[in-house]
């Protein structure tokens, strides 16, 4: 993205009314119809030596001294949430404070304009309590599944996923009644018996919408995480996150912050396996330096005469 | 009886719990009695010989533990399930959604790099029309293993229509290797009848024979018509014959009015035009009208027409000839006099 431009110098500013120009015509229909492939490769060449120019004069525009820049908070999110990312992306406000649950009290800040504002200082501390139960969980070779049922929390859901690997899994859609307490008719025998359907963690993003999860969640004694808003009661999941459960920004902060923690535990447990194995190699070859050294010592004596009974 | 000492008893010490012993944990022995017939302990209850014993026993081992205390389904030495949208219930619908997603952006970026996107308006009415015709609903169903509802079919044939619009753009601008990994992707998904369904409605040209003769069909509600047409040649002076006629007969001095141009269409009466010979329009059209022909022959005789001279096929479509008037009589309904007409309405 181009920082803002502020004025320029004068022969600059003729460029780039020249290019101006330039992209308008084309838009306004000035070519004739594209007929053979050399008008299209034509076509393609005004296009790239526009785009060259542009990039260009791009370099000539003022720099920008201030820190933050816009980042792509679904596709590369922060490893911790700072208090003002969340409360940039709106994660401080509830829903009505007359649809209020009194058990949500505690985290709530107060009421402002008719609704309840979330306390971010309870958010962080309880977010990353979350996320070092993510890490142990994906560190301890864990499932994870990631449940966000709305269209604007569909790649969120996939992308966190995705970061875990073997271990993620996703539920964009609706979650089916029955797919823990009903597996065996759902998935049928094979796979029950072959594979580990029951997950080690579930979080959800959209927790009102699927209350049949957690209820199966809490019948097959899976620990839940999820996103709680101020009219949902925070004791339906074992760790709640008090955050705003509508606003996709605050989906992609909270979702990332705790698919990198798993990440991060699937990296510990690989450094630890790779670590295990090279002990146990390095044992076997002294092992095996130790046997050579005793051979050469003693020479090899048949079996028959090893034996004598 | 004893129940310590009775045959039923004996079974528990005996390979049930073995057999439970090496396919799951230890099965505490409350746990296995449970799995017993009703009827073992009743009062009078008879001794079980061998076969009931081992039918019982294959009966136990076959059914499933679904108790969640000692989920022994669960253990850790067990896979991962292999698709991460296991938890859908629908996982190889979802897995072909996200890889038809991810081939479109992965397109999108490889367009858009090369400056085919976003194209602009004229260049869209400049690309080649590419009709496609995708699997049906039922046949998705087999593909996707679950049943495919209108929503679902919806949203899988919307990314397949955007796919085919960059298909459409990379065969266009002629970037073949682009062009044949969409294709590769799409033609799982199309339809095998997709040549039949693109042609129909299409006509089939009529052929001429050796003689140059034309032989079409025209209908009209039930009516049928075959119609031959033949091209006559046109009529041409006698080359090498000079001879004037009228110089011959000494009429050459007498005052001569402009020949009439006769064509195939023209009317003579007396030798004088019919326009001449009968001003009335009235009276023309009364002569003229045994030759207004039904509509079925004017439907074979315009394909006809349109097979001898492909030229007139936009005259004769914007005079509707061509068409076949696919008015046909509308059956008699019970209750109705006739098709539409109903009976005269009584008050009471």
């Amino acid at each position: 993205m181009h920082s803002l431009r502020p004025r320029l110098s004068n022969p600059v500013r003729f460029s780039f009314k020249f290019c101006k120009n330039c992209t308008r015509q084309l838009s306004q229909q000035a070519q004739g119809p594209l007929e053979t492939e050399n008008d299209w490769t034509d076509f393609q060449q005004t296009r790239t030596s526009l785009k060259t120019l542009m990039d260009a004069m791009s370099q000539y525009g003022s720099t920008q001294t201030s820190q933050w820049s816009l980042r792509d908070s679904l596709h590369r999110p922060t490893k911790d949430a700072t208090l003002s990312a969340l409360l940039a992306s709106g994660a401080h406000f509830g829903h009505a404070s007359s649809r209020m649950n009194p058990n949500f009290l505690p985290y709530a800040y107060g009421t402002r304009a008719g609704i309840t504002l979330i306390d971010l200082d309870h958010t962080l501390p309880l977010l990353r309590r979350a996320a070092k139960v993510v890490r142990a969980v994906a560190a301890n070779d864990g499932q994870i599944v990631f449940i966000g049922t709305r269209a604007d929390i569909r790649p969120v859901v996939q992308k966190a996923a995705q970061r875990l690997g073997t271990q993620g899994f996703h539920v964009g859609d609706r979650w089916l009644p029955g797919t823990l307490t009903n597996k065996w008719q759902m998935f049928g025998h094979e796979t029950v018996r072959s594979k580990r359907i029951v997950p080690d963690l579930v979080i959800l993003l959209n927790p009102i919408q699927n209350m049949n999860a957690i209820q199966e969640c809490a019948l097959s004694n899976v620990p839940t995480i999820a996103i709680v808003d101020s009219n949902v009661d925070p004791r339906i999941v074992m760790y709640p996150i008090p955050a705003n459960d509508e606003s996709p920004r605050t989906a992609e902060i909270i979702a990332g912050v705790l698919s990198i923690a798993g990440r991060e535990g699937i990296a510990i447990r690989e450094a630890e396996t790779q670590r295990m194995r090279m002990a146990v190699d390095s044992a076997w070859e002294d092992f095996n330096k130790m046997q050579v050294m005793q051979d050469a010592r003693q020479p090899q004596r048949s079996d028959a005469e090893a034996f004598d009974y | 009886m004893n129940i310590l000492r009775s045959q039923a008893f004996s079974v528990l010490r005996r390979p049930l719990c073995r057999r439970l012993a090496t396919t799951r944990p230890f099965v505490p022995p409350v746990q296995a009695q449970l799995v017993f017939h009703d009827t073992l302990f009743a009062p009078g209850a008879k001794e079980l010989d061998d076969n009931t014993v081992d039918a019982l026993e294959a009966e136990t081992n076959e059914r499933e533990f679904e108790d969640d205390d000692f989920d022994a389904n669960n253990f850790q030495d067990k896979a991962h399930p292999d698709s991460p949208n296991f938890y859908t219930g629908r996982s190889s619908y979802y897995d072909n959604i996200v890889e038809l997603q991810n081939a479109i952006s992965r397109t999108r970026g490889t367009l858009q790099r090369l400056h085919l996107l976003p194209l602009p308006e004229f260049a869209w009415k400049c690309l080649k029309p590419m009709p496609t015709v995708w699997k049906t609903p039922e046949e998705m169903t087999t593909d996707f293993e679950t049943a495919m509802t209108i929503s679902r079919y919806r949203k899988v044939t919307a990314l397949l229509n955007e796919l085919n619009e960059y298909l459409r753009i990379a065969t266009t601008a002629g970037y073949a290797d682009v062009a044949d990994r969409i294709g590769s992707i799409i033609s799982i998904f199309e339809s095998g009848k997709k040549e039949a369904f693109l042609a129909r409605g299409v006509r089939k040209p009529v052929q001429l024979d050796q003689y140059g003769r034309s032989y079409t069909f025209g209908k009209r509600k039930t009516s049928a018509a075959r119609v031959w047409m033949i091209p006559v040649k046109p009529l041409s002076h006698e080359s090498g014959s000079d001879v004037n006629v009228e110089e011959a007969f000494g009429l050459s001095d007498k005052p001569r009015r402009p020949p009439v141009n006769v064509t195939v269409s023209t009317i003579l009466i007396n030798n004088l035009p019919i326009a001449e010979y009968f001003p009335q329009p009235v009276d023309r059209e009364r002569i003229v009208r045994p030759l207004k022909i039904a509509g079925v022959l004017a439907h074979g005789i315009a394909k006809g027409i349109f097979a001898h001279e492909p030229e007139t096929g936009a005259i004769l479509k914007r005079a509707k000839l061509l068409r076949r008037d696919p008015r046909m009589v509308e059956r008699k309904k019970t209750g109705l006099a006739k098709a539409r007409k109903r009976y005269t309405w009584v008050k009471r």
